[in-house]
């Protein structure tokens, strides 16, 4: 397709100098449409469609993009950009790598007890666990368990921030980017984490059904999460068996996935936990026990008969509720937070009529006037996933950047992929901001701008201190027992009794597993890339034609920003580009502009406007 | 002095008799025992003129639901037993702190504060028609609000009551996110999560756009306004909080997981002008569905340790005397145990009040084991508002309660 060639030379064409000054001054900027767009869902015409508003499109139904990006979305009318955006399948990806694998895991790991005294337990019955034979006599009989029960919790977790950092990459050099966008919604809205699950395999597998079925239909999508494995061991379906049913997956599939708080009751809660009684997974493959599925009649929404889990999705799917639900959470992570009661009725429509397929939702969304309205035009408070890549997308990098590592920034600034903070997934729109944060999202532009020549990787490189200690009293001969004493709490003072509780078992010692298995873990994974961007900020205004300061800052505030900065800031940045050039003239700046225009991009990625898309 | 669990027998069977004694005017004057005076007594004193200035609250939420009767073991009840036949906890475990109640093994440190009498443990609480989603609960709790759609949270309309139009650094919400119980109309909460990094990086040149903010441009876009207020608010807060940390160290143990205590003892002790301190055990981390006994002893570990840190470092500090922690989960679990060794969603729980100006003690009346909702859980004893209003008037000084809970809770007397 015209699109994707067109993007599959992006990188060519970025190389070479063009003349968008020329190509600037015929960029249409139509601003959001009439305040009486807002709730109106016909479809923009041709006549209605210019640059500003295709970089809103690209803004919300991707990661937003260079101006050539945007461009190429210009130059299509409407309808065109939108299908090529939503319409994806047949857009080449190949050049995308699958993630590599460290080679971390094996059998004997499988199925990982649920914890570390569930471990010793099984080992100290069995004489084994986990791989690991009891040792025959001596010392510490157990010790090389607890190391391998460490090594894969820390071996499971640097593999998943590697897969993150493979995702982000996904993100910023797709050719679909609704398919990666999509599957970030998918991955709030089923939201699993690494924490409980500790099985990087299991959260890439996930990852793939999020893609898989990221703009297809909801109903299966569904199917296909309450048969995920990591979901499965997530929200407990291992535990739930006829006679004794857990009812976490079963609350949570009507509260948060499909239905919304209010709508059902809690016997449909234990009645559907019953249909999905069985359903397990033996390691990676989703498997109906029968033994445990209990086949007895169940009441469930007002409907009598024995239903499994499929047929409970599909009583959901017929709940009028469940398509405004879903409406309108898809309509506030692409659209804007407040939508009227008409407006979500309108949409849930558009799903329900079509057999929850999403992709006639999603251009419906995308063409309609209310999504060019001023409510929606630049009011979207940006998640830190698509700050950042929306950042990279702009500056125009080839792929994401290791210093700033990945996964430190966007935990920082609140949204650790593969780590929701719990199974509702992150809470959006304000949410994302607060003082702290605020700061955090200028901070982060600084370390693209002017990375850390001190980068230690904080992945591997070990920074509890407790450990560190244990570490320099091992290579220095210490027994374990004494290696392990915390060197702290001493003088006195009283040791709480969690740091008392370490080294009671002489089995094993805790402390010790978990350093030995940070040291295996270290050994095993893969290291990530530790490169900075490599940015030529000079070249960019020089290739845009830029003559002076204030024609730099107003290219930087359309490059980057989505939201007008007020006349007085511009004035400031302007002043502020002036006074570190020297001068207002670029030409006469030309062999030093490399340093003052970061710090000019510094300060407006540190603007309040900047975290609006 | 404190109460014993049998004083609280005698004060819950006697309770019919309260308003009775309550109309004949002043219960002390009958010779009772003081604690039962104390919670006879229909009046509330009031602590100074208003409110007083150097008070400090400090709320610390445990989120996923916590095992009430596993941390606060009814060990001399049969019943508990019963319901619990593998998780229940044994006498022998438990550590006792009189003939009917001891705490999970793990909670040497709360064991150490109630011992003190430092620490004043509420039964039985929860709301009408309770909500079994972790999310809706929380709300509940978060705005004192049960079944309502209020939008502000107690703390944020309390600091809107107490300090209209708000004040900078009012209320602090140490958290990778702001709670909704913080929301306020006037005041923007200083949230944030390392103080380390509570700060602008950029050169020296840079420095007077940072300390610029712009006004609102005119145009209707509400997402901006807010930016604009949450970076003035990082402006007032950032460097106080960054120095505050810098000046802080603190030879306590708080153990592995401290929370986020230190950083609130530091700017405690840096004097903030902060009344309202908000932070949570984070993650849901409470939510123990299956296996829980290992697991559930280890959180009330690290939560107790820092709880107990925190509590010396006030002392260390000399400012044990101002400040009250009131702890809470979003409901307690149900009765019986589920098949997978842990507890499924439950009612009614308990709440704590802790520090050097608290009477320590039981407090409400104990829900009963035996008489269960149809759903196995614990009818609740106390609206959980009373413990906020205990907290508001008795602690605060803050009186008008009933405006901001919007009903009549009344406080418990656990401030001498």
């Amino acid at each position: 397709m015209l699109f994707h060639i067109l993007l599959a030379g992006l990188v060519a064409l970025l190389l070479m100098p063009l003349s968008p000054a020329a190509d600037a001054a015929e960029r249409i900027h139509l601003g959001p449409g009439p305040v009486d767009w807002q709730g109106d869902l016909s479809p923009i015409a041709s006549s209605e469609w210019s640059y500003d508003r295709a970089a809103h499109l690209l803004e919300r139904a991707g990661f937003g993009g260079t101006p050539e990006d945007i461009e190429r979305l210009a130059a299509m009318t409407p309808e065109e950009a939108v299908r090529h955006l939503v319409h994806y399948e047949s857009i080449d990806n190949g050049h995308l790598p699958p993630f590599d694998e460290s080679g971390v895991h094996d059998p004997g790991l499988v199925p990982f007890p649920p914890s570390r005294p569930a471990t010793t337990q099984l080992a100290k019955e069995n004489g084994e666990a986990i791989g690991v034979k009891v040792k025959a006599s001596g010392n510490r009989r157990l010790q090389p368990v607890v190391n391998k029960f460490f090594y894969w919790l820390r071996a499971s977790m640097l593999e998943t921030r590697r897969v993150s950092y493979w995702w982000a990459n996904r993100m910023l050099n797709t050719n679909r980017p609704l398919e990666e966008k999509m599957a970030l919604f998918w991955h709030g809205h089923f939201a699993t984490s690494e924490a409980k699950v500790r099985d990087y395999r299991k959260m890439l597998l996930q990852n793939e059904t999020f893609r898989r079925h990221a703009t297809g239909n909801f109903r299966d999508l569904v199917v296909a999460v309450a048969q995920d494995p990591a979901m499965l061991y997530f929200l407990d379906a291992g535990v739930n068996i006829k006679g004794a049913p857990n009812e976490n997956f079963a609350r949570e599939i009507m509260e948060l996935f499909t239905m919304g708080v209010g709508n059902y009751s809690e016997e449909d809660i234990r009645e559907a936990a019953r249909a999905f009684t069985g359903w397990n997974s033996d390691d990676l493959i989703f498997v109906v026990n029968a033994a445990q599925h209990d086949d007895g009649t169940k009441s469930f929404l007002g409907n009598e008969g024995s239903f499994d889990g499929v047929e409970v999705v599909d009583l959901i799917m017929a709940q009028p509720v469940t398509a405004e639900f879903m409406a309108a959470k898809l309509y506030r992570y692409l659209v804007r937070d407040e939508l009227s009661a008409d407006l979500n009725g309108e949409l849930a429509a558009v799903l329900r009529d079509n057999s929850y397929e999403m992709k006639p939702l999603l251009e419906t969304m995308f063409l309609s006037k209310d999504f060019y309205s001023p409510a929606s035009m630049g009011t979207h408070i940006k998640s830190p996933t698509e700050l950042v890549v929306s950042t990279y997308k702009k500056l125009g990098v080839d792929d994401v950047p290791g210093i700033p590592d990945f996964n430190l920034v966007i935990t920082a600034l609140g949204q650790e992929l593969f780590w929701p903070p719990t199974v509702a997934g992150w809470a959006h729109g304000r949410s994302w901001i607060t003082p702290g944060l605020l700061l955090e999202r200028g901070n982060f532009a600084r370390a693209v701008l002017f990375p850390d020549i001190d980068f230690i990787p904080r992945d591997r490189y070990q920074a509890s201190l407790m450990l560190r200690e244990v570490h320099a009293r091992i290579k220095q001969g210490f027994d374990i027992t004494s290696a392990t004493l915390p060197g702290y709490g001493d003088g006195g003072m009283m040791m709480a009794e969690s740091n008392m509780m370490a080294d009671r078992d002489e089995d094993f010692n805790t402390r010790y597993g978990s350093y030995r298995g940070w040291q295996m873990a270290i050994e095993r994974v893969k290291p990530l890339p530790r490169h900075t961007a490599r940015l030529d900020l000079g070249a960019m205004v020089l290739e845009a034609g830029l003559r002076n300061t204030e024609e730099v800052v107003d290219y930087f505030l359309e490059r980057f920003m989505r939201t007008p900065l007020a006349q007085p800031e511009r004035e400031l940045l302007v002043t502020f580009l002036e006074s570190e050039l020297g001068t207002s003239d670029l030409k006469a700046a030309e062999t030093y502009l490399e340093a003052p225009l970061r710090m000019l991009l510094h300060l407006i990625m540190s603007q309040p406007e900047y975290q609006l898309g | 002095m404190r109460k014993t669990y049998s004083a609280l027998q005698d004060l819950t069977r006697r309770d019919a008799l309260k308003t009775g004694l309550m109309g004949m005017g002043a219960a002390g004057a009958l010779g009772l025992p003081p604690f039962f005076a104390r919670a006879a007594d229909a009046m509330v004193k009031r602590i100074g003129d208003g409110h007083n200035e150097n008070r400090i609250l400090v709320v610390l939420e445990l989120s996923g639901g916590n095992d009430g009767l596993n941390t606060l073991v009814p060990y001399g009840d049969d019943a508990y037993y019963r319901q619990r036949p593998t998780i229940g906890i044994k006498p022998e475990k438990v550590l006792k702190i009189d003939d009917h109640f001891g705490f999970n093994p793990g909670l040497v440190g709360f064991e150490r504060l109630y011992k003190d009498g430092k620490m004043a443990a509420v039964h039985g609480c929860g709301y009408d028609n309770p909500s079994f989603s972790h999310f809706t609960s929380m709300a509940y709790w978060h705005t004192a609000a049960p079944n309502s759609g209020e939008e502000y949270g107690w703390l944020g309309r309390l600091a809107d009551a107490v300090k209209p139009g708000g004040a900078s650094n009012y209320i602090v919400n140490i958290d990778a996110t702001q709670s909704l119980a913080v929301r306020s109309r006037d005041h923007v909460p200083v949230v944030f999560d390392a103080p380390d990094k509570f700060a602008r990086e950029g050169f020296h040149s840079q420095q007077p756009l940072f300390q610029h903010v712009a006004g609102s441009n005119g145009a209707a876009n509400p997402s901006r306004d807010y930016l604009l207020n949450i970076a003035q608010s990082a402006l007032d807060a950032s460097a106080l909080v960054r120095q505050a940390w810098t000046d802080y160290s603190s030879p306590i143990d708080y153990g592995i997981v401290p929370l986020d205590l230190p950083k609130i003892a530091a700017l405690i002790h840096a004097d903030m002008p902060t009344r309202l301190y908000y932070t949570t055990f984070r993650n849901n981390a409470f939510d123990t569905h299956v296996h829980q006994g290992n697991l559930h002893q280890r959180l009330l570990t690290y939560a107790a340790d820092a709880v107990a840190g925190f509590m010396a470092d006030l002392e260390r500090i000399g400012r044990a005397d101002d400040v009250v922690m009131l702890l809470f989960s979003e409901f307690g679990r149900r009765v019986p145990e589920n098949t997978s060794l842990g507890t499924d969603h439950g009612a009614a729980g308990l709440m704590f009040m802790i520090g050097k100006p608290v009477q320590g003690g039981h407090y409400g009346q104990l829900p009963s084991l035996t008489e269960l909702d149809p759903g196995d859980n614990l009818i609740y004893t106390t609206d959980f508002r009373r413990v906020y209003a205990t907290a508001i008037n008795g602690w605060l000084g803050y009186e008008d309660t009933h405006t901001l809970l919007g009903g009549d809770f009344k406080p418990f007397d656990v401030f001498a």
